[in-house]
């Protein structure tokens, strides 16, 4: 076997150092939450539990409304992703294919929106909800981070587009399709991958987000996980911090599987295309 | 661009639907991006009563209060160390772990995939699991600190207004390093070797390769990835105060925080709009300078 040059070995210590740093606060709050109170507060504290155990699941859907917030985040991040996947397509598809005088001032609006910061337009937005009667209604969030998402969709999915040939189009709509005809058969098939990143995004910055629902949902009947985790936080006094990491399990996990399920997705996706 | 030819053919024409098609996102974008920041500018000029919202002129009053408060200049200062610790710490150690994970060691996809997953948890877990893991009764980096002899305090990091901030900038560059490495790993597959091998046979050591080829050719993509974070960094919320709450004794109120407690526990709504558009006019002369860079590193690489 080839030895390792001193250098290499040094580098391999350095990847190891770098994926345990990013990793053991995720691996922290998995072995937290599976551990007993009692080994939980022991001092020293141990890292991997001696003893398993699901009690702190059982204990957190009992004494928390989390199962509420759970119900909350799933609809909004769900309804979001679907239509900022949904306009987003249609608006890129027409911002890259059709002539149409004021286009181009579109696209730079979009680019501004993306670079609008979330908490310029809190103020303003509050009191537009509020004005709609929507306060402490989740289609409120809903509205709100399709809007806020739909820039960052819009980008992806344009120079997703750019890429694709208008070939397939044009013999589509020779063979008698129409353009949405030709829009929906030849086009939407070629873009799934892109959509999907899309929506993989999507759906973790609405599942994430918190600054507009700590502020416009004050109904705990309405809270979605971040305000509702944070809540919980609070109150450590009343709940452990077992109960509190087998929270943050449950909220994290969905988005680290959607993280790596994109990352194969993506690479799958690519030279799938219709032309080769 | 491309436009597809226009043979006649059945159905709704190109302009209407087009128009149609666009017409959704564009209502979302001017009703939520458009309309609340011209209201948060014209806000900024009025006391806004938080009820009634009923207008009052005041010119530039909510400017002038707000220059002379020492809250806001406070948080200013925070923003700057808050803003600058977090883009120089991301880039430097950014582009490190970039080539790292870039350099053909054995295992590489995988740490890809494991250095990566921070950047996708959501703020209020990291503020969790980092709360606990520094509290002060069974936290584990405590415990880990104090057996190497490293600390001897036992109080939270995030309770200390010495460290408080540092602690922030630590937990936010533990997120967002991924970031900038996504984008310049994304930039060094495109780098050609020939330029590296011609480098290297020119007798240029690995560290006049990387000053010389890797970095020029990484420049433009890093410049954009900071350039965001920068915005990004500066409007932030969720971290700052899901870990510190802007404590201890406002150690740790950023200006975005400011403008939080302005609106909605002083309900000063004018001041609250002042402050988001100074912070907006900053902004956007911090943008000049990183795109005159980017043109720069631009022209260097041709």
């Amino acid at each position: 076997m080839r030895t390792l040059r001193p250098g290499r070995a040094l580098q391999y210590a350095a990847l190891a150092a770098v994926v345990l740093a990013a990793d053991l606060p995720l691996l922290w709050i998995l072995c937290t939450a599976v551990k007993p109170d009692q080994e939980i507060i022991a001092y020293p504290p141990t890292f991997l539990p001696h003893e398993i155990t699901l009690d702190n699941f059982r204990t957190l859907f009992e004494i928390s409304s989390f199962g509420t917030y759970l119900g909350n985040s799933l609809i909004v991040a769900a309804c979001s992703t679907l239509l900022v996947v949904v306009l987003g397509t249609c608006a890129a598809y027409a911002l890259v294919r059709f002539r149409i005088p004021g286009l181009r001032w579109v696209g730079e609006l979009s680019l501004f929106a993306y670079l609008v910061p979330p908490i310029l337009v809190l103020v303003p937005v509050s009191q537009l909800v509020a004005r709609f009667g929507l306060a402490n209604n989740l289609a409120a969030l809903v509205v709100i981070y399709t809007a806020t998402l739909l820039p960052f969709a819009l980008w992806t999915l344009r120079s997703y587009f750019h890429g694709l040939t208008v070939e397939l189009e044009d013999a589509a709509m020779v063979d008698g399709c129409t353009r949405f005809g030709a829009f929906v058969r030849v086009v939407l098939p070629q873009s799934v991958p892109g959509m999907v990143a899309t929506a993989v995004f999507a759906f973790n910055a609405a599942w994430s987000e918190y600054l507009f629902a700590s502020t416009l949902m004050a109904d705990p009947e309405k809270l979605t996980l971040s305000p509702g985790l944070s809540l919980l936080m609070d109150q450590t006094s009343v709940y452990s911090w077992g109960v509190l990491m087998a929270a943050a399990l449950i909220v994290v996990a969905p988005v680290l599987v959607l993280f790596v399920f994109v990352q194969k997705f993506l690479v799958g996706g690519i030279g799938q295309g219709a032309v080769k | 661009m491309k436009t597809v030819n226009a043979t006649p053919r059945r159905g709704l024409s190109d302009r209407t639907l087009g128009t149609l098609m666009l017409l959704p996102a564009l209502a979302l974008l001017l009703v939520f991006a458009v309309h609340p920041f011209l209201a948060s500018v014209f806000d900024s000029f009025f006391h806004v009563d938080f009820l009634t919202r009923e207008h009052t002129f005041l010119g530039l009053d909510n400017y002038r209060r707000l220059w002379d408060d020492p809250a806001t200049r406070g948080a200013f200062g925070r923003s700057v160390l808050w803003v600058a610790g977090n883009v120089v710490v991301q880039a430097v150690a950014g582009v490190a772990l970039a080539l790292l994970l870039n350099a053909g060691l054995k295992g590489q996809t995988l740490a890809r995939g494991l250095v990566l997953f921070p950047y996708v948890v959501p703020a209020v877990v990291a503020a969790m699991v980092f709360r606990f893991a520094f509290n002060d009764t069974s936290g584990m980096a405590g415990y880990v600190l104090r057996t190497l002899g490293l600390s001897d305090s036992l109080v939270n990091p995030f309770a200390d207004p010495a460290t408080v901030l540092a602690a922030l900038v630590a937990v936010n560059c533990w997120k967002y390093v991924p970031f900038i490495v996504i984008v310049v790993l994304a930039r060094l597959q495109t780098l050609p070797g020939e330029l590296r091998e011609a480098a290297a046979l020119d007798g240029a050591g690995r560290f006049g390769v990387f000053r010389h080829v890797t970095l020029p050719w990484i420049a433009p993509a890093l410049v954009v990835a900071m350039l965001m974070r920068t915005i990004w960094t500066a409007y932030d919320v969720d971290l700052p105060y899901l870990l510190s709450g802007g404590g201890p004794m406002d150690t740790s109120t950023t200006v975005p925080l400011e403008i939080r407690k302005l609106a909605f526990a002083d309900q000063d709504l004018g001041a609250a709009s002042a402050l988001a558009v100074c912070v907006a006019i900053l902004l956007v002369a911090g943008a000049r300078l990183y795109l005159r860079a980017y043109r720069a590193s631009e022209d260097a690489t041709g």
